[in-house]
């Protein structure tokens, strides 16, 4: 009797260290989270209308002399961006995007990865499909100028020999709540074009490039995809960081149940040690 | 009162302005542009310069707007610079020790082609704030 109720001691003492280390991970998620959450909220306004604006360059205009405008040569060749977190302890957050992105490459053979955060870089080397560049393995170390890199990296190997398809994988921040893996395509900007726009047999708007469509995109297709990166970036790093508060947050709940629970059996093993005890002196006495 | 179209100002930091405006006027890769009402779509880099901005009520703001693109779709006029500061933010102290210490580098002749072209982006930067927050002479960078 008394070693099992030691050993119930001891399991409630392990159950309360974890809950202390889920419970301060909680908040040190919470309030990162907040300054996380502005940053992604300040960026947000910048993706969308970056988007929606190259979403009705790419439905206007189809005379396009620029590599980034039209798949290449090599449209069967894809690279993908995926951004996921460098720790784990946070809920479905990296297995969520992984599972995303595997359903996403599955029916395609060439297919090229730049991971961004350590889960990503680890992912896809244990699966054993080719990485660009594992320099960029800390997400949470990214200036704008290190976007600015990659999107250079990224144009370098766009095009010609290299890749037909670009597409960036990333957890979108809904809510506190909630966060949805979203792949969007980056390159050629002929994959924005939406399908509405393509069926419905109007006019499409000529618009009016200078000096000419060349340059501007040449110019333009870096600081869009920076743009697009950076602001993907804080997003992701604020569905982590919600995804971690709330699955520490079950932890800790969980744990206090555990707790609970495993109080109850050290005391009804307790009262039946006492129990026992008496049972046996009263059975000394009497004999 | 002549006609207003509605603009957007949108850079990584955020919304900086959204509502009817009369022109703007900014630097693009091939020089300056003005954007009146009724401009057909358009599409162009942005280079690196002072934008001036006119308001509905005629009154004019400056920025230092840097990198990034407009775009103008049926009538509506969207700005995606990579920087945009409008010119009582625009941190005065901050650009004069940008443009020392740029020039700075810069006066190392041994430097190597990247991180002279680096230094010089730099000064460059520094310079545009500078000429954009109305405090200094303004400097014009081909």
């Amino acid at each position: 009797m008394a070693g099992s109720m030691k050993a119930v001691k001891l399991r409630i003492k392990s159950v309360q260290s974890t809950m202390q280390i889920t419970k301060a991970m909680q908040l040190v998620a919470a309030s990162k989270l907040r300054k996380a959450k502005e940053r992604a909220d300040e960026s947000k306004p910048y993706l969308e209308t970056m988007l929606t604006t190259l979403t009705d360059i790419a439905n206007g205009n189809t005379d396009f002399r620029s590599i980034y405008t039209k798949p290449g040569d090599n449209a069967e060749r894809w690279l993908y961006v995926v951004i996921a977190g460098d720790r784990g302890l946070a809920g479905g957050y990296n297995s969520n995007l992984f599972k995303f992105v595997e359903a996403e490459i599955k029916d395609k053979t060439d297919v090229t990865v730049l991971p961004i955060g350590k889960k990503s870089v680890e992912f896809f080397k244990h699966r054993n499909i080719p990485i660009l560049t594992e320099e960029y393995a800390e997400v949470a170390k990214i200036t704008i100028s290190d976007c600015f890199q990659i999107a250079k990296i990224i144009c370098g190997s766009y095009g010609g020999e290299g890749f037909g398809h670009v597409f960036l994988c990333y957890t979108n921040f809904v809510s506190m709540l909630s966060q949805v893996p979203t792949a969007t395509s980056l390159l050629p900007l002929s994959d924005l074009r939406s399908e509405e726009q393509e069926s419905d047999g109007k006019p499409k708007d000529l618009i009016l490039y200078e000096p000419n469509s060349e340059t501007v995109f040449d110019a333009i297709v870096p600081e869009y995809l920076a743009g697009i990166l950076y602001t993907s970036i804080n997003i992701s790093y604020a569905s982590e960081l919600a995804a971690r508060r709330t699955a520490m947050e079950a932890a800790t709940d969980n744990a206090e149940e555990m707790i609970e629970t495993l109080s109850l059996y050290y005391n009804r093993a307790r009262q039946a040690s006492i129990t026992q005890e008496i049972t046996e002196i009263v059975a000394g006495a009497e004999s | 009162m002549s006609a207003t179209y509605h603009l957007q100002v949108v850079s990584l930091d955020g919304l900086e302005y959204e509502g009817e405006v009369q022109k703007i006027l900014l630097r693009t890769i091939d020089g300056d542009i003005e954007i009146l009402a009724r401009h057909t779509n358009y599409c162009t880099a942005i280079g690196m310069g002072t934008a001036k901005v006119t308001m509905e009520d005629g009154q004019e703001r400056k920025a230092a707007c840097i990198g990034g693109m407009i775009s103008v779709m049926n009538g509506e006029v969207r700005v995606l610079p990579t920087t945009w500061e409008w010119s009582e933010n625009i941190d005065v102290e901050r650009a004069r020790e940008a443009k020392a210490r740029a020039e700075e580098i810069l006066k190392d002749k041994q430097l190597d082609n990247e991180a002279r072209i680096r230094a010089e982006a730099k000064l460059y930067r520094a310079l545009v704030r500078l000429g954009s927050s109305g405090q200094e002479h303004n400097i014009n960078i081909d």
